[in-house]
């Protein structure tokens, strides 16, 4: 079987099959470049790999599902980081790095009061240039454009209330 | 005593330990967004108090004393935050016949005003951070307000007398901006505080924040101990904490902890107090506020002294006196670090990142402390502090309690959520903070000078790692060799559960 896996903005295309009889042995192709792997299920979202023909390397990944069919969230060794399978579908994953591209909708990712609107419509912003401050959970938030563009529409003002989930700027 | 604890999240778990180790009964209370949480779970007791938003449920005093009632508990544990530094809701208590652990109504009043507080520390002959005595009215005039800066001194804080938490709170660099900088502050400090009085204190230019923690019972004896160093903050709100210090050393140790003593002498307190200072470069230190409450970071003391903190806090309030060897609670034994993990996304500003957690798998084995209120299964609600647990280090010297911190962050699994745990890891690393070459400022111009890399950054091999694992999950996931099949997630345990079940009986016939 093959999947296409992205990862910090870099779609791999990677296939998996079985290899022999041995149980988790797995003979993954990543880009073309072979390696046997023994993977091993741990609870319900991790997998344990080990490599027994080249470095015996070892490591644990946790992949839990998120949002949309397809969205994880990878945990490894304390760091944490969007993968996509079969990304073309949702392109949700690319929305969060700097190579979004189409219209954007900065949505309130949580319930909350604008503080300030850093942004018009008409400007152009670079990608993670913050353009809605939100206070939410005590705490003052920058909301940041997923990509480059120009405001398209500033749908809030400061000292509005925003329930999850509200639109309050499109970015194009 | 029955204990009913006026709080969620970790510091509900951790006084139900408390509470279970003294062989007391407790009795939780909850909103709608808890009746999972493990807080709820592990208590003898718990009482529905509303619905999610705080100031339904665990801001409303009237529901909280009818919880006791109810239960017959006796006493009341307010925790942090909360209520826990409401003059209002410790008098409720003790109007209704519950012994509150904590300080007195008066006390937690006199410290609570920061003006009434500074009166207090200077009467107790303790500097302060220069500034003006009294707050400014509605009626101070411009031209009043301008000489008391000129006064203080630039450049200078305005602060809100009832604040908190960096909130009402503005820095001035030079005249031009004083007058605009208190109309924010005010307006800041009504709408957060319902009090909009403010005041003006110098900003010392590279301070550390260095608190001392104590304990008061009521028969007069106060005893400090061996200093927390909390100066690696983002914007105001601490996240690491560490006992002891780098920058203290034994005299100054017990300089600070004679000023702390003196303070609260003044405010005749009881139960378990923190007076917060700043140190600054050239060694003279400043009071700055009092805490009178149990504070986030106190595990850190625990560690270092091996004594129970909130142990005492319940001791106090059923009227034992202190028999703590004032020298153990002021000798560090090693040194510990905290760090408090929150579910926000450190990639993205630090951004609450609330949701559903898929597994949890807390770091362990030596040295390590992990003070948690979440678990598998639950959802971190969008109404609170987003706090999922502390992570507290211990080990002979500081590089080592680092090193071992480090360790345990990888270790740490929270699935599903975005945490802080990257940004610890990275920060662990960062040759100043190792160095202890730090103050207040540090992490946020740390942070301000690296804005676009991210926390999570991975090594090649690491990449390879996950890229191979998340295939292989898929194809684990998928049912047997349909190419096209690259279905997944958004399922329960059960229909994951049953993937694996084909896989292995596919391997059992192969075999």
């Amino acid at each position: 079987m093959t999947f296409e896996i992205e990862l910090n903005g870099r779609t791999r295309t990677v296939s998996v099959e079985k290899a022999g009889s041995a149980p988790g042995r797995f003979r993954v192709s990543i880009d073309g470049v072979k390696t046997t792997v023994d993977a091993q299920r741990v609870g319900e979202f991790g997998v344990s790999l080990v490599f027994p023909d080249d470095s015996h390397e070892s490591g644990t990944v946790q992949l839990a599902p998120v949002g949309a069919r397809g969205e994880l969230l990878a945990h490894v060794a304390g760091r944490t980081v969007p993968v996509l399978i079969n990304g073309g579908r949702t392109g949700r994953v690319a929305d969060a790095v700097a190579g979004a591209h189409g219209e954007q909708k900065i949505a309130a990712p949580m319930p909350g009061r604008v503080m300030r609107v850093l942004v018009s419509p008409g400007d152009l912003v670079d990608a993670r240039q913050a353009v809605v401050v939100v206070e939410a959970m005590k705490m003052e938030n920058e909301l940041r454009s997923p990509r480059s563009g120009r405001i398209k529409n500033v749908a809030v003002s400061p000292g509005m209330s925003v329930e999850a989930g509200r639109v309050l700027v499109v970015v194009e | 005593m029955k204990i009913l604890i006026a709080n969620r999240g970790e510091i509900a778990v951790r006084v139900i330990r408390a509470c279970r180790e003294l062989g007391l009964p407790v009795v939780a209370v909850y909103s709608d967004c808890d009746r999972g949480a493990p807080h709820v779970r592990d208590a003898d007791q718990a009482v529905h108090i509303g619905p999610g938003p705080a100031a339904e449920s665990y801001l409303r005093i009237d529901r909280l004393i009818d919880a006791a009632r109810s239960t017959g508990a006796d006493a009341v544990h307010p925790g942090y935050g909360f209520l826990a530094e409401n003059t209002e809701f410790a008098r409720a208590c003790r109007d209704a016949g519950l012994t509150f652990i904590g300080p007195t109504p008066d006390a937690i009043s006199l410290m609570g005003s920061k003006t009434a507080a500074r009166r207090v520390a200077i009467q107790a002959g303790v500097p302060v951070v220069p500034g003006t005595e009294a707050p400014f009215d509605a009626t101070a005039s411009d031209e009043q307000m301008r000489r008391e800066a000129e006064r203080v001194g630039y450049p200078l804080l305005v602060k809100a007398v009832a604040g908190g938490g960096g909130k009402g709170m503005r820095l001035v660099e030079t005249a031009d901006g004083l007058l605009g900088a208190i109309q924010t502050a005010r307006s800041e400090a009504g709408s957060a505080f319902g009090d909009p009085a403010v005041y003006l204190e110098r900003q010392l230019a590279r301070p550390r924040h260095i608190e001392v923690q104590l304990l008061g019972d009521q028969y007069g004896t106060i005893v400090p101990f061996v200093e927390r160093e909390c100066s690696i903050q983002r914007r105001h709100q601490k996240v690491v904490e560490e006992s002891p210090s780098i920058a203290v050393d034994v005299r100054l140790r017990h300089r600070m902890a004679d000023a702390a003593v003196a303070i609260a002498e003044r405010a005749n307190y009881t139960s378990a107090g923190t007076i917060e200072f700043l140190l600054d470069e050239d060694g003279s230190f400043y009071f700055l506020e009092m805490n009178t409450r149990l504070q986030v970071e106190h595990p850190v003391t625990e560690m270092v002294t091996s004594l129970d903190l909130v142990h005492w806090q319940i001791r106090i309030a059923r009227g034992e006196r202190l028999t703590i060897d004032p020298e153990q609670a002021l000798t560090p034994r090693g040194h510990a670090i905290e760090c408090r993990i929150y579910a926000e996304d450190p990639d993205e500003g630090f951004l609450p990142s609330p949701g559903l957690i898929r597994g949890l798998r807390a770091a362990s084995g030596p040295g390590i402390r992990n003070d948690g209120g979440v678990a598998a299964g639950y959802t971190v609600p969008v109404f609170y502090d987003s706090l999922i647990a502390k992570l507290i280090a211990w080990a002979d010297s500081r590089g080592d309690a680092i090193a071992r911190m480090t360790r345990a962050l990888t270790e740490y699994e929270v699935i599903g959520l975005k945490t802080t745990i990257p940004f610890f890891i990275w920060l662990m690393r960062e040759p100043d903070f190792m160095a202890g070459r730090f103050d207040t400022t540090y992490l946020d111009g740390l942070l301000a000078s690296r804005r676009i890399a991210s926390f999570s950054e991975l090594s090649d091999q690491a990449e390879k790692r996950v890229t191979i694992a998340a295939a292989v999950d898929a194809w684990l996931r998928s049912s047997s060799g349909r190419i096209t099949s690259t279905q997944r997630t958004g399922t329960g345990a059960a229909s994951l559960d049953g993937a694996w079940k084909r896989v292995a009986r596919q391997e059992a016939l192969r075999g």
